[in-house]
């Protein structure tokens, strides 16, 4: 029976080939457009998001009780109970933790013979950071390292614009050592960054942590610890847990330390869908259109055929069944169209750079990578099937309405 | 007796002769580390109290300050600042690598962070910094001797790896005479000139010599004009000096 | 004349697919009207909120000011430059304002920050400093040691309204210079770097301490007609002469416009996306329409309709359906854009996102531009009648007898 459904609904499609044309090509267009936007869009704040976490908080982030109100060394993760050793064990035996490194900060000065700016120095452990956060991509000169005597500095590329250095230039770092004594360090630019992180761009150096502690005189103790989690599904879970472990630390979710960027991907997601909602409305109302010319226009047929006893549910099925290829084969085509344009951008890339100096306002990277996700996909089959169902629904209720008798009188 | 007095000139002229080829062995033993030293005591001294006024140049302006200080060594020292009215009974207390500053008009001693070593201090030419730092000379620097005239030395000093000092180059020009620095040249990693430092008059202060007159001129473009100058106007080396200058507690008691 | 009333009648007889269309073509205007609004709205928020806040619409500096921001290059006679600027055409009001960088002081803590002085009373219209107060009072001309400072720079101070802080810092003419201020309000614009690192105190004192008086490092300009601001500021160049500079908000917030730019180009996109539907479905529509009437359409030109006269009957169909949608849709556009143009729209919980871009309040009003609006208009009337054209075209190919046969 379905075979026979299946082959009237091909022939009535193919009778008006314009009109179906029109219609799969509607479908097509629009769903193309949509998944476009969606995975560019999408792409965009995730983004945002992995540079903000890859580069400074991770999923979670660890600072000693006090230390986020007021920066001082004295207010680090150390001893009191939980050690960082301690902790060092606790997070390796974690099953759900991917990676996780310890990093010493302190705000000082960074300086040339001709110029100095205010700084975050940061000391860390370079190939942990390489494993947890894909640091060295973000490189845009020089190496990823601090070489063999370990005194380099890798600094971000606006703080080496504004001091004018490069690669080998002396920079001078002085800062409050743990005893508030002024101290001083000389050390050679080994990478510059961009992490369209503006923070860390614009006034951020790296240093191995090993020199960190010589010239902070900080022994034991990290300022930050941050952790990635294998599953991002499982961050709050980690969170309770660690914050029942280790009381004394405040621990916080990358969305508790970057609101706006949460915010971002929300109002994203809520545009989304809003728009989705609307060109499935639009797109519904096309189909309902078509489905309704194609029913009135046979109306003579359906009623000599519910006059000769073929059940209502049987012509329903056949008008649903013409809707459904209708949107299917709309579905498809987009999918596909939008699937392979999608997969382009994912691994290409946009390129936006002609907007770049705006988006290093806002700290986005120029290059888009779309991202697929098969919710586009599921959301939008959903749509296109209750766009076609909605819509093939309301002719067939008009015909319901009429007495077979009747419409075969018509004229 | 005939022979005995040519003996004796024969002898003298001898010993005169080594005498002075041990004197020429000396003199042309002497390294630049050993000039470099000589220079850093020269300016230092076991202790020091001077009376100082400094007189402050840009495109605008020109302002005069009087000062006294008091160090030991070249990591202790006190300046109270005398003239003019509104800025008379400020302190600065320098030790080790920290300074701080008491500013009687606001009753605070505050402590310069790190953020702030680089700026200027009292409006000159000189940094925060140059004063925290001004002793490392010898220690931060590997010297080495450029050329020799009858009355100069001019030596470069070139920051050794893990100094933590800005300049790229020092070239430093030495008076024969006195062992104390004429004119100093301050490059950055570059080897642009970034200012100048110049020493003159030198006078005599009990059994030293001081430079009396030091002339600081920045030479890059946004300071075009801007000079400072610091003149010595009495200098006591090498007496005792009370301890308590250096304490916080002196940068308020001492500022009255 | 007769073509156009068997246009009319025909609109009319088939009342359902112009019912249709005219709704789709209403629904896309008014979408296009009240977007169009919403976006500049933003975007004018954007700009109010980057440049009112504090950075001003026009700004005069000394020539080399700003490449080379030292005591050396400050606009040294204001009172002169004040009562020729104020001279000049358009211009509104002149404020000075001295900024100095001071290392602030309290308790053990010592932070550095900026410390201006300005016209209390003239900043109320220049800038947005009065209406960010968010505890104790703002200044007034005649206050001495009060201090006016940012929310976050009183949090890194640890300072509230009354508190004590001490400054030390250099004046005009290089000396020293050292206060003791007291909190006389706190404000919060919203910009977090703005807000941890500037206190303001009323200039007459101000110039006192700092020896500045009667020169400033810069004055703000405000324009009679904001959106002049770039033809007012070459006015103003040419009366102050080649001494200063004088740059509009274009100049000085380059990045904000670049920005806004991006913004728009994305704004209209998504626009794009969905009308490409609506176009599509309109075209569907009528084409239908015109397929129902194809026999119809067989018979006239058997009687000797051209061509070009059913062209002609079917444009004009289309013409009128695509006015009085895109008049029904921009009315209803343009009620809308007027009523949160009155009430701005309030977005609670996305304050966060907001300050990040600069924009200090989360209300945004949406903007109402008649000009803009018939625009807007214009365009969707003429998209609704080329998403016709296709069917219009591929029905006029047909021969009269096929026309008539068609079944």
């Amino acid at each position: 029976m379905y075979r026979m459904v299946l082959r009237m609904a091909w022939a009535s499609l193919i009778r008006r080939t314009t009109r179906s044309m029109m219609v799969v090509l509607m479908i097509c267009v629009s769903l193309w457009g949509l998944l476009l936007m969606q995975g560019i869009y999408d792409g965009m704040t995730e983004q945002m998001i992995s540079n903000a976490i890859r580069s400074d908080s991770g999923h979670l982030s660890l600072f000693g009780h006090g230390y986020r109100l007021d920066p001082a060394l004295d207010k680090r993760i150390q001893g009191g109970g939980l050690n960082s050793t301690k902790l060092a064990t606790l997070l390796d035996h974690d099953s759900g933790v991917a990676s996780w490194v310890g990093r010493l900060n302190q705000e000082g000065l960074i300086a040339t013979a001709h110029y100095s700016r205010n700084t975050i120095i940061t000391g860390i452990d370079p190939k942990r950071e390489e494993i947890h956060g894909n640091l060295q991509n973000y490189l845009i000169q020089g190496k990823y390292g601090f070489g063999q005597s370990g005194k380099g500095a890798i600094i971000g590329f606006k703080l080496a614009e504004r001091l004018q250095v490069d690669i080998g230039s002396k920079i001078i770092l002085s800062a409050q050592d743990l005893n508030s004594e002024v101290t001083s360090i000389a050390l050679h630019v080994s990478g510059i960054l961009k992490t369209n992180n503006m923070g860390l761009d614009e006034s951020g150096v790296f240093i191995d942590i090993n020199i960190a502690r010589k010239f902070l005189g900080v022994v034991h103790g990290l300022t930050q610890v941050s952790i990635m989690m294998l599953d991002d599904k499982h961050i709050s879970d980690m969170q309770s847990s660690l914050q029942d472990i280790l009381p004394d630390l405040e621990i916080l979710r990358w969305d508790e330390m970057y609101p706006a960027l949460m915010q971002s991907r929300v109002m994203m997601r809520g545009f989304s869908l809003v728009v989705s909602l609307m060109i499935f409305g639009v797109a519904g109302l096309g189909i309902f259109g078509v489905i309704l010319v194609s029913v009135l226009e046979r109306i003579r047929e359906f009623g000599i055929m519910l006059a000769i006893g073929t059940e209502f549910g049987q012509i329903r099925t056949v008008v649903l069944a013409e809707s459904l290829c209708l949107g299917v084969s709309g579905f498809m085509a987009g999918s596909l169209c939008g699937g392979l344009s999608l997969w382009y951008f994912k691994i290409h890339g946009l390129d936006l750079t002609l907007f770049s100096d705006a988006f290093e306002e806002f700290g986005m990277d120029a290059v888009t990578y779309a991202i697929i996700r098969p919710e586009y996909f599921v959301t939008a089959f959903t749509a296109v099937i209750i766009a076609t169902l909605i819509s093939g629904y309301f002719p067939l209720r008009i015909l319901r309405k009429r007495k077979p008798i009747e419409i075969i009188n018509e004229v | 007796m005939r022979f005995l007095r040519a003996d004796h000139l024969h002898v003298k002229a001898i010993f005169f002769a080594g005498v002075v080829l041990l004197f020429a062995a000396e003199c042309s033993a002497e390294s630049v580390e050993d000039v470099i030293k000589k220079v850093v005591d020269n300016l230092n001294g076991k202790s020091a109290v001077m009376e100082i006024s400094m007189t402050v140049k840009t495109r605008r302006t020109e302002r005069t300050m009087k000062m006294e200080s008091y160090s030991i060594g070249q990591k202790k020292s006190f300046i109270k600042v005398l003239y003019p009215g509104k800025d008379a009974g400020i302190t600065f207390l320098k030790v080790d690598n920290s300074m701080w500053q008491y500013v009687p008009r606001i009753e605070k001693v505050i402590k310069i962070p790190a953020s702030m070593m680089l700026q200027s201090w009292m409006g000159s030419d000189f940094s925060n910094d140059d004063l925290v730092k001004e002793s490392s000379l010898y220690d931060d620097y590997s010297h080495s001797l450029i050329s020799e005239t009858d009355r100069e030395y001019t030596v470069d000093l070139h920051p050794k790896p893990d100094a933590a000092v800005v300049w790229g180059k020092i070239r430093m020009s030495v008076s024969k005479e006195y062992y104390l620095p004429t004119k100093v040249l301050y490059f950055s990693e570059e080897l642009d000139l970034v200012r100048e430092l110049v020493y003159k008059d030198v006078q005599s202060y009990g059994d030293r010599f001081y430079p009396a007159l030091w002339i600081m001129t920045p030479k890059s473009a946004d300071k075009e004009g801007h000079e400072t100058r610091i003149s010595v106007s009495s200098a006591v080396f090498d007496s005792e000096v009370d301890e308590d200058y250096f304490t916080k507690r002196a940068l308020k008691r001492f500022s009255k | 004349m007769m073509l156009l009333n068997i246009a009319f009648r025909n609109v009319i007889t088939h009342r359902k697919r112009s019912i249709i269309t005219m709704l789709l073509g209403a629904v896309s205007t008014a979408l296009l009207v009240f977007s169009s609004a919403w976006m500049d709205g933003s975007h004018q928020q954007m700009i109010k909120n980057g440049v009112e806040i504090y950075s001003g619409y026009i700004q005069i500096t000394g020539a080399k000011f700003r490449e080379n921001p030292s005591f050396d290059h400050l606009l040294f006679d204001v009172e002169t430059l004040q009562s020729h600027v104020e001279a000049v055409q358009g211009v509104q009001l002149f404020s000075p304002r001295f900024e100095s960088f001071v290392l602030y002081s309290v308790g053990e803590k010592a932070v550095g920050g900026m410390l201006t002085g300005i016209d209390p009373e003239k900043e109320r219209s220049i800038s947005r400093l009065h209406a960010s107060l968010t505890a104790g009072n703002y200044l007034t001309q005649n206050d001495t040691n009060k201090l006016y400072i940012g929310q976050e720079l009183a949090l890194r101070l640890n300072v509230g309204v009354g508190d004590e802080v001490v400054f030390i810092g250099n004046g005009a003419d290089y000396s020293f210079a050292a206060d003791r201020l007291v909190v006389k309000g706190i404000f919060q614009t919203g910009l977090y770097e703005f807000d941890a690192s500037s206190a303001f105190l009323a200039k007459p004192y101000f110039d006192m301490i700092m020896a500045s008086d009667n020169m400033a490092t810069h004055g703000i300009v405000l324009p009679e007609n904001l959106e002049k601001s770039e033809t007012l500021a070459a006015a103003i160049e040419e009366v102050v002469g080649v001494e200063y500079q004088t740059a509009s908000w274009q100049q000085t917030m380059a990045a904000l416009l670049k920005s806004m730019k991006l913004d728009s180009v994305f704004g209209y996109i998504t626009l794009a996306i969905i009308f490409t539907a609506i176009f599509f479905v309109i075209m569907i529509y009528t084409l239908l329409v015109v397929y129902a009437r194809l026999r119809e359409i067989g018979i006239m030109r058997a009687i000797g309709t051209t061509p070009g006269q059913i062209l002609t009957i079917l444009i004009l169909e289309s013409s009128i359906l695509g006015f009085l949608s895109v008049c029904a849709g921009g009315l209803l556009g343009a009620v809308f854009a007027y009523y949160f143009y009155l009430h701005p729209m309030v977005f609670s919980g996305m304050e966060e996102q907001f300050k990040q871009y600069g924009l200090a309040a989360s209300a945004i009003p949406t903007a109402f531009e008649p000009v803009t609006i018939v625009r807007d208009m214009l365009i969707m009337f003429i998209l609704l009648l080329l998403s016709t054209l296709y069917p219009i075209l591929k029905v006029n190919r047909y021969q009269p007898i096929e026309a008539i046969h068609h079944v």
